[in-house]
Parts: C-alpha cells; structure tokens; sequence
C-alpha cells in the first residue's frame, strides 16, 4: 500500500454525500443497494470497528486534523503514530464523540457514530487523572456507572479486577494516598470495566514503570486473544512496532501512510544488514552502502537503494571472515521519518 | 439524564461527606447563637453592676428628681417592641450642691480611682444653656446619653410644670409616653412590625448572597480541580460536557441547599421564646421562605454558570481570582443598591433595577419581603431571570466545553468568541 490512498477519493467522498443527504425515493432506494453492499462486504471481509472517512478539524487557523481516512479491522491491533502535535488526539477525539468533526464521517462497528456505542468502548486518554478524595472502590463503581453499568456490577467486577492487578488491599483508600503506579493501575480498571470491544489507549506507556508496563501489555495480550481490538496511539514507534498489525503515521493532521505493517514494510524490502566479521572487511569505499555504523566487529548498514546485498556479502567475504550476515526490514522510525521527509 | 443523575449524586456525596462541609455546616449555627446569645449575656453581666452616678447641681431637688427618674424610668426601646426584655440598670445617685471647680477635680479623680461611674454637671448655667456634661469612662456606651437625657427632661419638665400649678397626677398623665408601633397588615395574621420585616429582610438577603457567592465559586473551583487532575478527559469519553455540567451545578446546588436548610432548622430553634435578641423576632412568614427558596435558586443557577465558564477557561485559582469580577461585580452592586431598594421598594428606579436579571436575586427578593409588589412583576421578573439562565447556561456550556480540554493559556476575549462557535 502506498502512502497516497490513505487519503479519500473523490467516489468516497460521494457516496458519504448521499447518505447524508435529506432523504427521497431514490436515496432511500440507494440507501438500501448500499446496506446490502455492506452486509455482503461484512460477509466477505473482517468487519471494521473504526472507520474514519476523510475527518478534518480546524481550530482557528490550525488544521489540526485534515481529511484522515482510516480503517481498524475487528479483533486487530492498530497503532496510531506521529510525532507530538500531529493530530494523534484530535483524531481520537473525533472518533468517540468528545469533539466533532468539521468534516468527513466517524463510523463505529459498522454504523455511524452515535453517543450508544461508547458503552463498548474504553478510553484511556493521555490526559489522564482521578478524584485525588475519592475512595479507590467508590471512584471505580462510579465510573463502572457512567459506562451503564448497575452498581452492583461495577462493584463486583472492581473487585475482581483489584484482585487480578494486586490492588486489592487499596480498596478502601483515598486517590490520593496511592503511588503514581497505583494510580495507574486504576486508571487501567477503569478504562476496561466495562469490557469494552474497543480499548482505545492515548500514549498507554508514559509514565510507566518497566513493572507496570509489562502488566499493562499481558492485559493488552489478553484482550486481543478475547478478540477485542485494540487502538495505540504513540509517538514511540519502538514499543509499538512488536504489538501493532496495522499502523497509520500522522504528520501534520495528515496521514502519511496507512495499512497492514508486515506489508508497509515488506514493500520497503529489507534495505539493513548486519554483519558479524573478524578482520577489516574495507567498508568506507563501498559504493553498495549508503550509510554504516561499525562497532569493530560488528557492524550496521543501510543498503543504497538498488543495492544487491549479495554482491556486498561476496565482496566482504574477500576481505574478512563473516560469522553472521543478516538482512533486515527497516525499524517504522526509520520508515516515518523517510515519509515525513518525502510529503514536506 | 441519566448521566447527570450520576455526575450529580458523586458531587453532592463527596461535597456533604467531606469534613470541612459537616464543620462549616455546625459551626455556623454555633457562630450566629453565639453572636446572639453572647452580647445578651454581656448586656445582662454588665448591668448586674451597680453604676454610681453623683449628679452635681445648684438645685438639689432636681437633682434628687433626676436621680429618681433614673431610678425609676421605664426603659423605652426605640424599637418600639416589648421593653421588657432588655436588662434594667440600677443607679445609686449622690446630688453634690458643691459646683465649684476643686469639687470638678475632685469627682475627675475619684472617676480616674474608678469610685464613681460618672458625674453629671447639671448646673443652672449648664441647664439655661441647655447643654449639660456627663463625664465618664465608659464613652463607648451608647445607652447610657439617652437615658439620662430622658432623666433630665423628665425631672425638669416635671418641674416646671408643677412651678406653673399643675397637680403631680395631672404631670404624671401627660407624661406618658406615646409608642409609634409600624405594622404591615396580612391575611388571616397578626401585622409584624416594620422593624421585624427590615432585620428578616436583611438577614435573608445576606445569607442569599453568601451561599450565591460561596456555592458559585464552589462550582468554579470544582472545575478548576477538575482540570489540574486531569479527570475531565476521562469523564468525556463516556458524557456530555452538558451533562457534567449540568451535574456539577446541580449537585453543588443541593448541596447549598441542605445547608440552608440545617441553618434554616437551627435558626428556628433558636429563635423559640425568650432566646432571640432584643425581642425582635425574625418574622417568617411562608411566602417570604417561597421567595427566598425560588431566587436563592434562580440566583444560584445564574451565578454558577458564570463561574463554570469561568473555571473552565484558567488553570488555576490565582487565575480565576483576577478572572472572577464579571461574576462578582453585580452582585456586590445589588447588595449596595439595597438600601435604596428598602427605604422606597415601588419607586420606577427600584422596579427598572429590580427587573435585572443580574440584580434580582437580591433586589426582588427584597422588594417581596419588604413590600410585595403586584404578581406580574415577580412573574416577569422571574421570566426574564430564567431566560436569562438559559442564554447563560447555553453560553457557558460552549466555554466549558472547549475550555475544559485547553490547557496553558488564558483565552483572550476574540478566542473566547471564537470558542462560542465552535461545533461540538
């Protein structure tokens, strides 16, 4: 996929103008070819939680958010990525109603967004805080309640999750006399009390402790082996490229590059190498390397594009002993930052 | 609504739970009995002292019917209510025929041993003047002038009177005193007086402006707190910022009113026979606690959406306490517009004033107490108060909404405007 179709077409922006449009006998009738479109789609194909349909949100003069498309499957994990600034919470923001689009269309679960479908989802925002007075189980029932569940349930699926996350002597204390890694681990309760099918989580890892940290991915692991899916939105690339299926890099309100990430990075081949050796293999004159990094008897290097990594296997191999020669994918750092630099 | 039913129950609970509510809440009945019953008891404490007055004249017999005038004289309250209530002073008088100046320096001295509580210096010179002196220690007490003028003109009067021919009981008859009572007539109930109705008017409008004042600002600073932790994003995922607030204001709101009513409870207790101060009851009658209850409300609802809007656009309450005048200033300007209102509550002024939605909390809950005016006032007025609140709720709730997510800087007036026209 390249990066240019996560932008809308012209047929897509069509089709949302007759959906909208003030109803008739014919757009009734088109009304209805379109849902069994959808309903043989949804045979066909993995069912969308999320799609975004070229949203835009301006703040004054700001473009904070400019036409995204997007689509997160049923069941995947997705991670929404960009440097500070790029529209990452605007984005968000849309898709769950707290602010809304000057444009485009937010779908959720196959239907137009509707204030209803927040009751299936959990939202850990990055601005993230608690009643410092309240008492742990209290501040849990009450945000159990706003997510429609009866007291008595959020009571007792609190308590279950205190138990699983060791918190449980904490019940009955106040907010404010709990460690910032405590804190947390309400935080997380709360976001997935309601057993939500979709969790979405703003920079889920700042401000953690390795400790809580691994926590906060087995939960994460375990609720997509539930089949919920999942939505990360970072800035850190690293911690999100072993969890993520899919990816969307946001520069600028933009989107820059969209789709599957086996095959966002299978389409960039595997440009790296790695290379174990005793000797001097001569690199500095290779004409095959764009750039390298050596530690001595290691070394790192990036392939000039069209470079056979053969030809610089056969030609290191004359010059030292290679014990390891390994050709990688590029990391999505450096994917982003290649795009970024492509769109300025 | 459901929403806000929970948004609402959280914030009434933690409010009324947490200790610094039950403190105030207690205390402030402990407070207003204290400040009743302490001066009563001061009052009653210092009049049990005996207060030595020599009185210094040329004529001995009118210092001898001054003295029994003090003595005797029913104290009249100015108040024009039961005088039985206020505590009687007992003289011990010594007349002094000896006017001389070392006689001055003398009763100067014994005043400075403390020996004598004051002299008074009744010469015929200072009678023909008609200006006499009273020296004492005691210049704060504000009684004791007026009751020995009474004294004085009493026992001279009586004097004079019998000089011209007049027979003691003919003299006694037409000194009696003549009371002045104001009533203001009311169906099916004994008339109250108008002194009653001004301290029960009085009392009602500065509490009215307090709880305005302290639950509006309860609401600012709630949503400034809201803010700092960082809860408010949290809290947006599954609400309105409508329905948080409408369930900020509403949950603070009764909590104002169960203090309200605690106190109301306690003030009714207090003021069982024998313990209200000065006999002056505070005069309640249902119509007036109707009025007070609907523009404690409408005032209440007015105010603290203007202080949500304010709490949602600063960070922090420094900030909010220079932002905070569009909300205080016309409010404080009512209470300073009151006395006019009281002394002519159907004058055109007082009913152009008292039909601003801003003032008329404070000013048509006056006018009601003091003198009703006809129904359509309160109707329009309490129509154009409603309207207003709509206007102001629909405006700080496009402010809330988008302040609540801004953090760092203070909007300037054109972003504020901006704010207002932002979708959702």
């Amino acid at each position: 996929m390249t990066s240019g179709s996560a932008l809308p077409t012209d047929s897509d922006l069509q089709t949302h103008g007759f959906e909208n449009s003030p109803t008739s006998r014919v757009n009734l009738k088109l009304e209805t070819r379109n849902s069994k479109l959808e309903t043989r789609n949804l045979k066909l194909e993995t069912a969308f939680t999320v799609e975004l349909r070229g949203i835009r949100k301006t703040f004054d003069h700001f473009v904070a958010v400019d036409r995204l498309s997007l689509t997160i499957r049923e069941g995947s994990v997705y991670g929404l990525l960009g440097p500070n600034g790029a529209g990452k919470t605007s984005t968000i923001r849309m898709m769950i109603g707290i602010t809304m689009p000057d444009e485009g269309d937010v779908r959720l679960f196959g239907q137009p967004f509707h204030r209803e479908q927040l009751s299936r989802i959990g939202y850990l925002p990055e601005e993230r805080g608690l009643y410092k007075r309240m008492k742990v189980l209290d501040h849990l029932i009450f945000l159990g309640r706003l997510r429609n569940l009866s007291e008595q349930e959020a009571r007792k699926r609190s308590l279950d999750w205190c138990e699983r996350l060791q918190i449980a002597d904490w019940e009955n204390k106040k907010v404010e006399e709990l460690s910032k890694g405590m804190q947390q681990k309400i935080q997380f309760i709360a976001t997935l009390l309601h057993d939500p099918a979709l969790v979405i989580m703003d920079e889920p890892f700042s401000g953690l402790d390795p400790a809580n940290a691994v926590m906060l991915k087995d939960v994460l692991i375990k609720l997509k082996k539930a089949g919920k899916t999942i939505l990360f939105s970072t800035h850190r690339m690293d911690q999100v490229e072993r969890l993520c299926e899919s990816i969307c890099l946001i520069d600028h309100g933009r989107a820059v590059l969209e789709g599957d990430l086996k095959k966002i990075k299978a389409s960039y081949g595997k440009n790296h190498v790695q290379m174990q050796y005793e000797g001097d293999p001569h690199l500095e004159d290779c004409e095959l390397i764009e750039s390298f990094n050596n530690y001595g008897n290691y070394v790192e290097a990036r392939l000039k594009p069209g470079a056979d990594p053969q030809a610089l296997l056969r030609m290191t191999a004359e010059r030292a002993r290679i014990s390891r020669f390994e050709l990688l994918e590029p990391s999505l750092e450096e994917i982003f930052i290649d795009q970024v630099r492509k769109h300025a | 609504m459901h929403n806000v039913w929970i948004l609402l129950k959280r914030e009434y609970l933690e409010r009324v739970r947490s200790r610094s509510f039950i403190v105030f809440t207690l205390l402030m009945p402990a407070f207003m009995a204290g400040s009743v019953l302490i001066p009563a008891k001061i009052a009653e404490m210092s009049s049990g002292g005996k207060t030595n007055i020599v009185i210094v004249a040329n004529d001995a017999e009118l210092a001898t019917a001054v003295g029994h005038e003090l003595s005797t004289a029913k104290q009249e309250s100015e108040l024009g209510t039961d005088a039985a209530n206020l505590p009687q002073r007992t003289y011990t008088v010594e007349v002094d025929t000896d006017t001389s100046d070392a006689e001055r320096d003398r009763l100067t001295q014994q005043l400075g041993e403390g020996k004598i509580t004051g002299f008074l210096w009744l010469t015929n010179d200072a009678l023909a003047d008609r200006k006499v002196q009273y020296s004492t220690k005691e210049a704060g007490d504000f009684e004791r002038p007026r009751e020995l003028r009474n004294a004085i003109r009493t026992a001279v009067t009586k004097q004079q009177l019998a000089q011209k021919g007049m027979s003691e009981a003919d003299v006694e008859s037409l000194l009696q005193p003549i009371v002045v009572k104001t009533v203001r007539p009311e169906k099916g109930r004994k008339g109250a007086s108008s002194t009653e109705i001004f301290i029960t008017a009085f009392a009602m409008v500065v509490l009215l402006y307090a709880v305005v004042m302290i639950y509006g600002m309860a609401v600012m600073r709630s949503v400034i707190e809201e803010k700092n932790t960082r809860i408010l994003e949290v809290l947006l995922s599954s609400v309105t910022a409508k329905e948080l607030l409408a369930g900020k204001i509403l949950g603070v709101g009764a909590v104002g009113l169960t203090q309200i009513l605690v106190w109301v409870t306690c003030a009714s207790l207090f003021s069982a026979p024998g313990l209200m101060f000065s006999g002056s009851g505070v005069h309640l009658p249902m119509l007036s606690m109707l009025a007070f209850a609907i523009f404690f409300l409408l005032g209440y609802l007015l105010y603290s959406a203007m202080y949500a809007a304010i709490g949602s656009m600063v960070n922090t309450d420094q900030e909010a306490q220079q932002m905070q005048w569009p909300a205080m200033i016309p409010i404080i300007l009512a209470v300073f517009l009151m006395n006019a209102v009281i002394q002519h509550p159907n004058a055109p002024l007082s009913f152009w004033l008292s039909m601003v939605p801003f003032f008329a909390p404070i000013l048509m809950l006056v006018r009601v107490l003091i003198e009703p005016p006809p129904l359509w006032q309160i109707g329009l007025c309490i129509a154009l108060m409603v309207v207003t609140i709509f206007a102001l709720l629909n405006i700080a709730s496009r402010i809330y909404r988008v302040g609540i997510l801004m953090y760092g800087k203070r909007p300037t007036l054109p972003e504020l405007r901006r704010w207002l026209k932002y979708a959702g």
